[in-house]
């Protein structure tokens, strides 16, 4: 009697320290291990082994056993039918204990190969609830070796194995549960962020298999009509293939994706080969498990996205409600997209709309204008035939035809000059911003009483083709003049645009209405009356957009107009000069910008450089140089001293805007050359060759 | 003696029409605007026997307006009801061409073809 006390006693406190262990382990598979491990440690016993009841409740598979004999039979997925002729299937079947002191008289005991030295044997239901989970089978090499009170101490045991089974079962869920809701609420942030639907839908595609870690996810997007499925983005290259075959799914209930689309819910399929709806993909023979969510913004179907598994019964009903979330988000991010593709074509067809717009005006412009500048021409020469057929010409008359005619024939010929100016090939450089305003504005005949230059240190230098600014920045000048400026003021300054000068020509003359505002870079659009041409701004836009600058316009009736032109920031170049054969220079110019800067270039040379604007006496020089912008003399007068003294044949005359008529000009007059002016060191030394 | 109003503000446009109506025997009387048009009209109301007004011109407040002779059309009419006009133009719109019959306008004459328009203002003085 002391002894069984003692026994059980024993017992009771090695069903403690086990109960103690096994509670604080959470995996199931690690728990099951280490139970059999301690319960064959702890009482002594010769084999242990824990069985789980399957899904359809008809077997009960061994999860757990100790030693080589629990290594083979778990290798060979040993499993006993419940309810069978086994202790385990029994003690399930009744949800009692039960035990086999001789297992060899033990009618319900199956013989177990690998077990040959057990004698007796004890099977434990594992119950949570109402519910046996399982069983927990203990066996002995002696016969006789449990008692019925130890029953009693291993069932506690066995309780609270089942509790913390179902705990770490409970923990694994709520691991999952969580790592979904992680997953979802990545791909919801991840996928709101995207809003071009072609990138949106392939990204999508991807965060969800890495976040989920999942076999397969596709996007199918509903066509026009919303008969089809038509797959747009799908992992790897499963997803790959299918694209490339236009995979698309009837809506309807042939596919889960069709069905879930149809029926605007969510659909589990567990394992796909049961399930009916389930469409045999060939391109994923993996797929165990699949779930097709539908993605619904505004109660109207955009399309589905399928997920799938290598897994079976991957997914379970709680899974629908997270992953709904994420499918939701990515409705809105599908429906922004859609948003954004609507604006962007809208857009598009205003742009479209607008250009026609403009095109239309520039053409009814231009044919009003050519009709109006050709109508005197044919119309005077039918006259003057008629005259002449009748024999009563008139020597008055006619001469103020032949002016009629020559008038508009000018007029053509100036818009010639601005359409060819405009299709000469630019010389980029950097180029003395300066320079160019002053000889612009001399070439324009503004005086230096409506001109004011002010340029900042840092915008001294822009990039573009001298001649095409110089015609660019008179053009505006001009438009300055005829709108009646008693003031023009020219101011350059850096932007807080990296590498970007504004120029600004402001004027005080009368402005303009907001209606010409916006036809004012329109060819042939002029609001000066019929003399003018309307190609200033046009090509003056022209020329500074082909220096990749922009160009703006303000104004206001009665107040006066701004011009605002955007080009590359140049820089000064401190290349060495090389001289030549040239010793000396006689420079013919006042001291303008340009002046200083072409002194400044030659210092460190040997040449001596002299700068005069005297012409009753030419200083000696091996070189004479003319500045074409000199405020205080005109040229033709500067020519004909140099003519006078026999000086013509070495000099050269220098010009920021180079063009035919006055190179031919020049030449003939008599100048040894004329020449693009020099703004750098390397293109004084190619002067001086 | 026949005598015309012709408006245009192109000077030599207007010139060269004039001296083609002054050689086919018409007086003319010429402006360069609505404006001015309307007065020299409004002087003459009763001796002008038909208009040539253009198309695109200044409009009464002197700026530049696409359409602008079809102002001076109605102005014109308010002051004679029964003043036959043609609308000179350079650019052959139908819906101006619409626009200018509807408004009064006898005829719509394209530039470019004005070796016809002596003809023209004979044909509809002749139907008047």
């Amino acid at each position: 009697m002391t002894n069984s006390i003692e026994r059980h006693a024993t017992l009771l406190k090695a069903a403690a320290r086990a109960a103690k262990n096994i509670t604080t382990i959470l995996d199931p598979l690690v728990l099951f291990e280490r139970t059999v491990d301690i319960i064959c440690d702890e009482f002594g016993f010769y084999y242990a082994g824990i069985f789980l009841v399957d899904e359809a409740g008809q077997f009960a598979v061994l999860k757990a056993g100790r030693g080589e004999p629990g290594r083979d039979m778990l290798k060979g997925e040993h499993k006993l039918a419940i309810g069978g002729n086994s202790m385990i299937g029994a003690c399930i079947a009744n949800k009692q204990g039960r035990i086999a002191l001789d297992v060899g008289a033990e009618a319900v005991f199956f013989e177990n190969p690998h077990l040959p030295k057990t004698r007796s044997e004890m099977a434990l239901p594992l119950i949570v609830g109402e519910e046996v989970v399982g069983a927990l089978t203990v066996q002995s090499t002696e016969e006789a070796a449990f008692h019925e009170e130890d029953i009693a101490a291993l069932q506690t045991m066995a309780d609270q194995l089942a509790i913390a089974y179902q705990n770490s079962k409970l923990h694994k869920q709520a691991e999952r549960r969580s790592r979904l809701l992680k997953a979802a609420n990545r791909v919801g942030k991840e996928v709101t962020s995207i809003l071009d639907v072609e990138k949106l839908l392939p990204q999508t595609v991807n965060i969800i298999c890495e976040a989920y870690g999942l076999y397969y996810a596709g996007i199918f997007l509903l066509d026009a009509a919303g008969e089809y499925a038509e797959l747009r983005a799908g992992y790897g290259k499963a997803g790959k293939a299918m694209l490339a075959d236009g995979h698309k799914l009837k809506v309807g209930t042939d596919s889960m994706i069709g069905a879930c689309i149809a029926m605007g819910e969510a659909r589990i399929a567990l394992d796909v080969g049961e399930e009916r709806v389930h469409f045999k993909n060939p391109n994923l023979p993996h797929t165990r498990s699949e779930m097709a969510l539908p993605l619904i913004y505004g109660g109207k179907p955009l399309g589905a996205v399928t997920i799938q598994s290598s897994e079976e019964r991957a997914f379970t009903e709680d899974d629908i409600t997270t992953l709904t979330t994420m499918a939701e988000h990515l409705a809105v991010a599908i429906n922004n997209a859609h948003l954004i593709d609507e604006l962007k074509e809208a857009h598009t067809e205003i742009l479209r709309n607008k250009v026609f717009e403009a095109l239309t005006s520039a053409s009814t412009e231009a044919i009003h204008w050519i009709g109006n500048k050709t109508l005197p021409i044919s119309l005077t020469v039918a006259r003057l035939r008629e005259e002449i057929a009748s024999g009563q010409v008139d020597v008055e008359s006619l001469k103020e035809d032949l002016d009629l005619i020559s008038e508009s024939a000018a007029q053509i010929i100036q818009v010639k000059e601005q359409l060819i100016g405009a299709v000469r090939e630019m010389k980029p450089r950097s180029i003395l911003l300066a320079d160019i305003v002053q000889t612009a504005a001399q070439h324009r005949s503004i005086s230096n009483q409506t001109l004011r230059v002010q340029v900042d240190p840092a915008a001294a230098y822009v990039i573009a083709d001298s001649t095409q600014l110089t015609r660019a920045i008179g053009n505006i000048l001009q438009n300055a003049a005829e709108a009646g400026a008693k003031s023009i003021q020219v101011t350059a300054r850096p932007t807080e645009e990296r590498g970007v000068v504004e120029i600004r020509v402001e004027d005080d003359g009368a402005g303009m209405s907001v209606e010409s505002q916006q036809k004012v870079w329109s060819p042939f659009y002029s609001t000066r009356g019929t003399a003018h041409h309307g190609l200033g701004l046009p090509a003056a836009l022209h020329v500074v957009s082909q220096s990749q600058g922009r160009a703006a316009l303000v104004s206001e009736e009665g107040k006066g107009t701004t011009v605002a032109i955007f080009m590359p920031r140049g820089k000064s170049n401190d290349q060495a000069v090389e001289a030549g054969n040239v010793k000396s220079i006689l420079l013919i110019d006042d001291n303008d910008d340009w002046a200083k800067l072409f002194a400044e270039l030659l210092k460190g040379t040997k040449i001596k450089l002299t700068q005069s604007a005297d012409l009753q006496k030419f200083p000696e020089a091996d070189l004479i140089l003319v500045d074409e912008n000199i405020a205080a003399l005109a040229l033709t007068d500067v020519l004909a001293a140099l003519s006078k003294a026999g000086l013509l044949a070495k000099t050269i005359v220098l010009t920021s805007a180079i063009n035919p008529e006055r190179v031919t000009q020049f030449l003939r007059a008599g100048v040894k050359d004329v020449a693009i002016k020099p703004y750098a060191g390397g293109e004084v030394s190619e002067l001086l060759k | 003696m026949t005598t015309i109003l012709l408006v245009d503000d192109e000077k030599l446009v207007q010139r060269s029409l004039e001296k083609t109506m002054l050689r086919a025997g018409y007086d003319v009387l010429t402006a360069e605007d609505c404006q001015s048009g309307s007065a020299v009209f409004a002087q003459n109301v009763q001796a002008v026997d038909i208009a040539v007004l253009d198309l695109n011109m200044p409009s009464f407040d002197g700026t530049p307006k696409n359409g602008a002779g079809l102002d001076l059309l109605d102005d014109l009419k308010k002051q004679r009801a029964n003043l036959p006009v043609i609308i000179l133009t350079a650019y052959d719109e139908v819906s101006k061409a619409k626009d200018a019959v509807a408004r009064g306008a006898n005829a719509f004459f394209v530039k470019g073809r004005e070796q016809g328009l002596v003809e023209l203002v004979q044909k509809i003085l002749k139907n008047e």
